[in-house]
């Protein structure tokens, strides 16, 4: 037969007295009995479970196989049926033939070595151990679910009788008066039924009550101890109130085994740090193969998590080729008061650094933060005795503003030109660890790109609540394990919070914790805003909690519909389309909504936003994780369209008054077809020998593109020759997709080109001409004189500089009125009598006139003719 | 002056090439001197504007044919700077206020204002009164309309306007008994082609009549279309054959293209990339009910008729919404959805029957 027991034998060996741990057990193992997930209300599902993925066999399970298949009478057909049908098979899987056996404690179970014996020998002594300690802690733990298998051997009925029995007997007497007639049983029976009773009747489960009893006496008599501990140490807490230690500073976990959060999270910053060690103590550092790391997790149970830490970076170099890491800023992010600050400061003091903290509350300026990098990671203390090195940590980086961020990206990255740059830019040589809440934080996204990502989580339940229980503990302060792990349960992870609230709890002289306490606690629910991607996430994930808090949390509800509108194709099956026709129809009852409350700045209708959102989620959400994209395909819309309208206004600004056309039909009837009217087909490069017809072609495309402010501009291409490029691109515009099309040849936009400018000269010249020569037709006489009031300054300003002539000013002749120094007017005999000499001067062709600021005062008019 | 569109555009009322009545009635109106408002409306490229530019010639000589383009500056109440280029002759300004976008309002108000309060320094032997042609009424936000019936009546006596639009249907009411309406229907294919004709012999070349006709059905009974592709046609080969190829627009056969890629399959994967195709359409300039209407013009075109209603409300409801609303891509995919699940559930029966 196989190795193995018969499952109904292992059944009866190990699942016959505890139905309850089954029950565990089926909570436990999702990933051995892969439960389909249900279909969801909607979607047509057509998978067959022939299509489902295999459950991963291990390498217990093969062994298994290959035992079992030759034994089997129809091993082909056998094998086949399982392979379809995985989750009904017999064949079972060793996680599944031992439950999980995380909780057996494997130090008392000494794991056999395999050179002594064979492997289905260790197997099977395996199972029996691991059954064995199984049983033997189930009796410790839960003795009275022990069920009885075996009757009392002792009847009361078979033995005592209130008439004469045949059996022999011993009459008694009992205080009624009534005679009882009791067995006489034979001395060996008597040890046999002792025996049995003594041998199956557990103990515990005969005195059942009595083991509860003694509890709960233990249990009291351990909160009197307690009582008492805390009456006593109230003087010591007194003094923690005076030197203001918080709890959450005093618990501060010390050592690398204190600290709570996830141990490959802690490694892998731990692993980042040590590969620091080569640039900063001179030390080799083994940077272990993947190989090796691997099968080290293997044996701890964490393959999947130390795989998902390194993942994708498992083929990248550890260390850069001058010695450093190959990331050279570690970013720790995750909620509040999960330990982030806590792990690093621990670690780096772990790893043999001082680490010196910049958070928010300092300066964060540029200029600042370059000489706290500089001080940080080119110097070291002098004061400390042991001469560590500096170990940066940048608290949250995250409220930095982003010429910090770029700062820090810069100096991270400046060993790449290490070698040609002066000493002044040294390279990082100490390890720069940068702490944040929001990964997605716009100044992050250059950091983002260089440094190692780790992710710290939440702390999970358990841990949290144990760690409380030993808080609690220390400082006297009674809580029931049940009260703690609701503490903990509603600090969801954040370790400060639950401390906090704990500590809150013994300031207010409370020695006790109740359930109502932590009700009435107002942690774990804050006001925690969502990032658009999470809410995203959620209105596509079936059952996570309240969506409408969700998406309010998040805000934005424009880019949540973007969002769903880019996503909400993928997100189920839906052959029929009618789940896209009812999301569209609630997100254009969104649109209608969101359009009338910023049209009319009407927010009363604001709240139905996030319900249509909601109602998406409810016809959207699925179990299935999906990978969404980030919507950027509106803005990138907008982005082009601009790009493209501005073209088309270019257009529209550039044409003449006489042909303008408003913006539309110019949109849809003139840009398409432009191209096609501006590429003229020419047997011939040179204008010069085309037929008439040909040149009358280029002329009236010439003329066109004058009319609408086209024009051909040389622009150097990459291969340094120069190209005729048409400006605004009206191709761009007209043509969807292929913009090539339709565009003349090069020589053709030459002969377009200079066609266009003698185009251009031929048009100024008319200009020039209606403006100069004043004699227009009898009929445009009146209009042109219209046109002078308004045209004319244009038209002049447009003249070109040739034409232009230079006119004579006119001299005004006003007769001179002399006057006195009064300002009465003098009479102009007697001007003449007493001003001779000036009289004299006015009359001579010579004169002087005095100007401010102009010094060619004398001036004197001469003739072409005295001269010759 | 050098397209066919502009060079052969006629200016005087006689001269146009059809609905002769309504512009001999034109001219009447003119001559008795006082016109009222006028709301000239009809699709586009059916010639409103030609028809206004006659009106105006008539009414002034060819004076208003000297247009100068000028920009003109505005503030708004919030203190924006807005620009806006205007088109104007001695006697006339032409703007589109649309342009502004939401702050069409303003420039109505300042604009119309600044118009109608000066008068004419020279009255004799001139019309007291300027015109103002507006552009795209119907398109005009409902404050903007509001702002213009005040304004219509009170400077009636220095102003008139002129506006231009495609439906009268989006055009207030107030307004629309304010004026005196003036449709201008397109111009039938066999109207468009003769045009077509005309203006070859101008030019001296020879168009087949066939070739005519097949342009004047491509150009969707728009006069201004149909002459420039007539003109493509000439630049890409001459002397004509019937049977040559006509440019269309690219957005109009990237419209047909799209609906034959929604009859041809419908899933929500084709609908993602029809939604591609309507984007690109939008980014491209083409409005969203120009889409509506080209889609759904070449989608009822493989349904029955009970269907055809159906198809038809269904856009009609979808593009009311769209005007309300922001998103018009929403509102275009939600109708090519609508017609996919139609289309589906119908080509399913269909085939049930057949099997």
């Amino acid at each position: 037969m196989s190795d193995y027991p018969d499952p109904d034998e292992e059944y009866e060996l190990m699942y016959a007295d505890d139905l309850e741990l089954l029950k565990e057990h089926e909570d436990i193992e999702p990933n051995i009995v892969k439960r389909k997930p249900l279909p969801a209300k909607r979607s047509l599902d057509f998978s067959s479970p022939v299509t489902k993925k295999l459950p991963v066999i291990t390498d217990s399970t093969q062994e298994n196989d290959d035992n079992r298949i030759p034994l089997s009478l129809t091993p082909n057909l056998q094998y086949t049926e399982d392979s379809l049908t995985p989750a009904q098979s017999n064949k079972r899987t060793a996680d599944e033939l031992f439950g999980d056996i995380d909780d057996i404690d494997f130090d008392n179970v000494e794991l056999p070595s395999k050179r002594q014996k064979t492997e289905e020998e260790t197997d099977l002594e395996l199972i029996n151990k691991i059954v064995e300690s199984r049983k033997l802690k189930q009796m410790l733990l839960e003795p009275s679910n022990v069920q009885r298998k075996f009757e009392s051997v002792f009847n009361a009925k078979e033995n005592l009788s209130l008439d004469i029995p045949r059996w022999p007997f011993m009459p008694v007497t009992n205080s009624d008066g009534e005679r009882v007639y009791v067995r006489f049983e034979s001395e060996d029976a008597w040890d046999q039924s002792l025996e049995t009773s003594t041998n199956h009747h557990s103990l515990h489960s005969m005195y059942t009550k009595t083991w509860d009893e003694a509890r709960q006496m233990l249990q009291k008599k351990q909160e009197e101890e307690q009582i008492r501990q805390s009456q006593e140490l109230l003087p010591e807490v007194i003094v923690d109130v005076n030197s203001n230690n918080l709890w959450v500073e005093k618990y501060r976990p010390k050592s690398y085994i204190d600290l709570l959060s996830e141990e490959p999270v802690n490694r892998a910053l731990l692993h980042w740090l040590h590969l620091w060690d080569k640039i900063v103590f001179k030390k080799e550092v083994k940077t272990t193969e993947p190989q090796q790391r691997n099968s080290f997790s293997k044996r701890t149970g964490q393959f999947q998590l130390s795989n998902k830490w390194r993942g994708k970076r498992e083929a990248e170099p550890e260390l850069g080729e001058d010695g450093r890491p190959h990331h050279k800023v570690a970013l720790l992010c995750g909620p509040p008061g999960v330990g982030k600050t806590t792990l690093a400061h621990l670690l780096a003091r772990i790893a043999g650094y001082r680490p010196v903290e910049l958070n928010a509350s300092d300066e964060r300026s540029t200029e600042a933060f370059r000489t706290a990098l500089q001080s940080a990671t080119l110097m070291r203390s002098v004061l400390d005795a042991e001469k560590r090195p500096n170990c940066l940590i940048l608290d949250e980086i995250d409220g930095a503003p982003l010429p910090t961020v770029e700062l820090l990206v810069k100096w991270c990255t400046a060993s790449a030109v290490e070698g040609k740059k002066k000493a002044k830019s040294q390279p990082l040589k100490r390890p720069v660890i940068a702490i944040c809440n929001d990964l997605y934080a716009t100044s992050l996204r250059p950091l983002r790109s260089v440094s190692l990502v780790i992710h710290v989580g939440g702390v999970s339940l358990s841990r949290l609540s144990s760690r409380l229980q030993r808080v609690a503990a220390c400082e006297g302060v009674v809580a029931r394990p049940r009260v703690l792990a609701a503490l903990a349960a509603r600090a969801q992870g954040d370790v400060r919070a639950a401390l906090h609230a704990l500590s809150f709890t013994a300031r207010r002289g409370l020695t006790q914790m109740k359930m109502e306490d932590v009700e009435k606690l107002s942690i774990g629910n804050k006001d925690c805003s969502k990032s658009l991607m999470q809410a995203l996430i959620a209105v596509f994930t079936a059952g996570e909690g309240d969506i409408m808090k969700t998406v309010q949390a998040a805000g934005e509800y424009d880019r949540l519909i973007d969002g769903i509108f880019e996503n909400y194709l993928s997100a189920r099956v839906d052959s029929r389309l009618r789940i896209a026709c009812e999301t569209l129809s609630w997100l254009r009852l969104y649109d209608l909504v969101y359009s009338w409350t910023l049209r009319g700045q009407n927010y009363s209708l604001y709240g139905l936003l996030p319900m249509c959102i909601a109602r998406c989620h409810t016809i959207l959400a699925t179990k299935a994780t999906l990978k969404l994209k980030f919507p950027m395909q509106a803005h990138e819309v907008q982005k082009r369209k601009s790009e493209l309208e501005s073209i088309v206004k270019s257009v529209w600004r550039g044409s003449s008054p006489s042909v303008l056309l408003t913006l539309t039909p110019l949109r849809l009837d003139l840009i398409p077809l432009l191209p096609y009217l501006l590429n003229p087909t020419l047997r011939s490069a040179n204008v010069q020998l085309c037929s008439e017809r040909e040149r009358e072609a280029v002329r009236t495309c010439a003329a066109a593109m004058c009319d609408y402010g086209l024009q051909y501009v040389q622009q150097r291409t990459d291969e340094h020759l120069y190209a005729f490029v048409l400006e605004p691109d009206v191709h761009k515009a007209a043509f969807i997709g292929n913009e090539e099309k339709m565009k003349p040849p090069p020589p053709v936009r030459q002969a377009i080109a200079r066609e266009q400018q003698l185009e251009i000269i031929r048009r100024n010249e008319m200009m020039a001409t209606r403006v100069n020569t004043n004699k227009p037709g009898p009929s445009e006489a009146k209009s042109t004189n219209d046109k002078k009031v308004t045209l004319v300054p244009a038209k002049e300003a447009r003249l070109p500089n040739h034409l232009q002539r230079l006119k004579p000013k006119d001299v005004d002749k006003t007769p001179q009125v002399h006057k006195d120094f009064f300002g009465r007017i003098v009479p102009l005999s007697q001007v003449q009598r007493s001003d001779a000499v000036p009289d004299v001067i006015s009359s001579s062709n010579v004169f002087y006139q005095y100007r401010e600021g102009f010094n060619n005062a004398v001036r004197r008019n001469v003739r072409m003719r005295d001269l010759l | 002056m050098s397209l066919w569109v502009d060079k052969h555009r006629p200016r005087d009322l006689m001269k146009l090439d059809y609905h002769k009545d309504q512009a001999s009635r034109l001219k009447n109106l003119v001559q008795q001197s006082d016109f009222p408002h006028l709301l000239v409306y009809g699709p586009s490229g059916a010639g409103k504007k030609t028809r206004i530019m006659c009106l105006l010639r008539e009414l002034y000589g060819s004076g208003v044919e000297r247009l100068r383009q000028e920009t003109m500056n505005f503030t708004t109440p919030s203190n924006k700077k807005i620009e806006i280029m205007t088109v104007s002759s001695n006697y006339h300004i032409e703007v589109n206020p649309t342009d502004v976008g939401i702050h069409d309002r303003v420039v109505i108000m300042d604009l119309v204002k600044n118009v109608a309060q000066t008068h004419q320094i020279d009255s004799s032997g001139q019309r007291e009164f300027k015109v103002v042609i507006l552009n795209e009424v119907d398109d005009l936000t409902k404050d903007a309309q509001h702002a213009l019936r005040r304004t219509m009546e009170k400077y009636v006596a220095t102003c008139r306007l002129i506006l231009i639009a495609n439906s009268i249907s989006r055009v207030i009411p107030a307004i629309r008994s304010r004026c005196l309406t003036i449709r201008v229907p397109a111009p039938t294919e066999n109207e468009i082609s003769s045009v077509l004709l005309g203006v070859c012999k101008k030019e001296g070349l020879s168009l087949p009549t066939e070739l005519a006709i097949r342009i004047a059905k491509c150009a969707d009974r728009n006069l201004r279309r149909a002459l420039l592709m007539c003109e493509a046609c000439k630049v890409q080969q001459y002397p004509f054959t019937p049977d040559q190829k006509v440019p269309e627009p690219d957005w109009q056969l990237y419209i047909k293209e799209t609906a034959s890629m929604i009859l041809s399959e419908q899933s929500p994967k084709k609908l993602g990339e029809v939604r591609q195709k309507l984007y690109e359409l939008i980014i491209h300039g083409v409005p969203p009910d120009v889409v509506f209407s080209g889609l759904l013009c070449e989608l009822v075109k493989n349904c029955d008729m009970a269907m055809k209603c159906q198809v038809a409300s269904h856009a009609a409801t979808y593009e009311h919404r769209m005007r309300l609303g922001n998103k018009a891509i929403f509102h275009l995919e939600a109708f090519v959805a609508k017609f996919m699940a139609i289309y589906k559930k119908f080509m399913e029966e269909s085939l049930g029957d057949v099997f």
